[in-house]
């Protein structure tokens, strides 16, 4: 029996550290920010214990609502954007409608490696009084006082952001979708093709449908990601002028380490992790619905 | 039935020419129109925003390498990366074949507790993560940055991991083992050999992570010293600094190690970022 006891300690050996990291620096501090979300902080020091107080305070801050909205916007963006375009690229480059398929992909995906922060800083020169998109419509127009003015607009602040979003990732989809549809079986596409599909009733008819599963962790993972934007909007905007373009993330990183509200801002987290949740159980309920209604 | 068929797909070539073509130079202009601009001054970029240089300078890179201490920024970066790397390759590997080749039932329980931190995003512990750090004397220090960073590379190479070495033959595993081998024997002698795919898909993709990652840094580290490229370029081309030329010449530097990476590594990343689709 002395096997198996080697087998069982080499077990704990090959699997504890992974697992000792992992717990105390993702699990356990999630547990202590549900904890810490319900105390008050004064100048690093834990005054007390206060309730749910956090989160009514926070559920009824005008500022939350802002940042809530955006981060919906991101969310609408990744989902119905990023998605779409990401199907539509991976099926041009799927059916080889072009030449040099390779160097589409290759190229399209580059955006991938650059940090965010280098992409939104590149942004915010190309939208500046010198930057290439001012100077191209100034030409384009022959309006030599155009200024990008859509960051001050209350209502239409995210839509630089959102642009911005679309560059970075719409390409990290069309790969995970060029991936799949290359594992269709080119039979499948032949045999619609004899019975006189044209090109979109093969997309929509075909290739969308065998996708289905993935499109399903896709979002999933649009929705999760929608809730991690801090770098971008941070490099970007800083969230605001005022809170124009504040997303959670910005909320909770003000009040937590500009106000030193350890407590305020632990009960963002949990809200955004709730949120992030309930989202995703939704998304996955109907998913199983749409499923049943196909089998 | 055939002539429409064939207008119909000319029609769908065109659109896919210029639909690529239109995606292609949104994505490459910016890029180029950065990189061109980094040689030129701050009165030059006034007045000829669109303009290529007319007296290409250095200065720019120069002036950015030593204001906003890069040198100092791309070391760390280099540590951080490469050792946050290093141990989520090999801890994952480790924990991939105990999940998958052991047999044992709590595997499961572990492996489902791996993929929950799949969709756990930092900013839902960054706040404990702070206080935890500043309480043990690990705030503003390297290690405190790199643990965080195997931490989070986790989940996803765990997963890949699994899945990887779940395709192994268990027949390989036990005829080692009756001829003597210890389990850990069989992790380095085997495993680490026959995972070695998998090894560098997980080392690519989690590169591209801790090379990018901004938020850790900037929470968990204070000094100048300890700043990562992203960070060291957000404080030095950010909103506030009014120098184009210099700001220009920052975000080149960010970008051009991970042009280089891309490059060599390119196929690697697109088949990586396809399989972790398909793994679900």
């Amino acid at each position: 029996m002395v096997e198996t006891r080697d087998k069982r300690v080499s077990y704990y050996l090959l699997l504890l550290p992974a697992l000792v990291i992992y717990l105390s620096v993702i699990i356990f501090p999630i547990g202590l920010s549900g904890v810490l979300s319900f105390t008050r902080w004064r100048n690093f020091v834990l005054t007390g214990f206060v309730g749910f107080d956090n989160y009514l305070v926070i559920l009824r801050d005008p500022e939350f609502h802002r940042a809530l909205w955006n981060n919906v916007q991101i969310m609408l963006t990744s989902v119905f954007g990023q998605i779409p375009l990401g199907v539509l690229l991976a099926y041009l480059l799927f059916r080889k409608l072009v030449r040099g398929t390779r160097f589409f992909e290759m190229v399209i995906f580059l955006p991938i490696t650059i940090s965010a922060v280098v992409v939104a800083l590149l942004w915010n020169r190309i939208f500046s009084p010198v930057g290439l998109y001012t100077n191209m419509v100034r030409v384009l127009t022959g309006n030599p006082d155009y200024v990008v003015r859509i960051f001050e607009n209350q209502d239409w602040a995210m839509v630089p952001i959102l642009v911005v979003l679309l560059w970075m990732h719409t390409s990290l989809y069309m790969v995970m979708f060029l991936a799949n549809m290359q594992r269709i079986p080119s039979s499948t596409i032949e045999a619609a093709k004899l019975d006189g599909a044209g090109e979109f009733t093969i997309l929509t008819r075909v290739v969308v449908p065998s996708l289905a599963n993935v499109l399903f962790i896709s979002s999933i993972f649009a929705i999760s990601g929608s809730f991690k934007s801090f770098d971008l909007v941070f490099a970007m905007t800083g969230g605001g002028p005022v809170n124009y373009t504040s997303v959670m993330s910005i909320y909770l990183y003000r009040h937590t380490f500009t106000f030193n509200n350890f407590g305020y801002g632990s009960a963002v987290s949990v809200i955004m992790v709730v949120i992030s949740v309930g989202l995703i159980t939704l998304t996955r309920w109907i998913y199983g619905r749409v499923q049943k209604k196909y089998d | 039935m055939k002539p429409m068929n064939q207008n119909m797909s000319r029609g769908w070539r065109l659109f896919a020419y210029v639909f690529l073509f239109a995606f292609t130079a949104i994505t490459l202009f910016p890029l180029i129109w950065m990189l061109y601009s980094s040689f030129k001054l701050q009165g030059e970029i006034m007045l000829y925003p669109l303009g290529w240089p007319r007296n290409p300078t250095v200065k720019n890179y120069h002036d950015a390498w030593r204001m906003g201490n890069m040198g100092v920024a791309a070391i760390n970066s280099v540590i951080y990366t490469g050792f946050g790397t290093f141990f989520t390759v090999f801890f994952s590997l480790a924990a991939g074949f105990s999940l998958t080749k052991f047999g044992y039932s709590s595997s499961r329980v572990y492996f489902g507790v791996f993929t929950l931190g799949l969709l756990i995003t930092v900013n839902a512990v960054i706040t404990p993560l702070f206080i935890m750090q500043t309480r043990i004397g690990l705030y503003d220090t390297r290690i405190g940055v790199i643990i965080p960073y195997i931490a989070f590379g986790l989940p996803m190479a765990v997963l890949l991991a699994c899945s990887y070495i779940r395709g192994i033959p268990d027949s390989l595993v036990e005829a080692a083992v009756i001829d003597g081998a210890t389990y850990v024997q069989v992790f380095f002698r085997i495993i680490v050999v026959v995972a070695s795919p998998v090894m560098a898909t997980i080392a690519v993709l989690t590169f591209l992570r801790n090379w990018n990652e901004f938020i850790l840094v900037f929470i968990l580290t204070s000094g100048e010293s300890m700043r990562s490229l992203p960070v060291a370029i957000n404080s030095f081309a950010g909103r506030l600094n009014v120098n184009y030329g210099m700001q220009f010449a920052a975000l080149v530097i960010g970008t051009i190690p991970m042009i280089v990476f891309y490059i060599g590594a390119h196929n690697l990343l697109i088949s990586g970022f396809g399989e972790g689709a398909l793994k679900e």
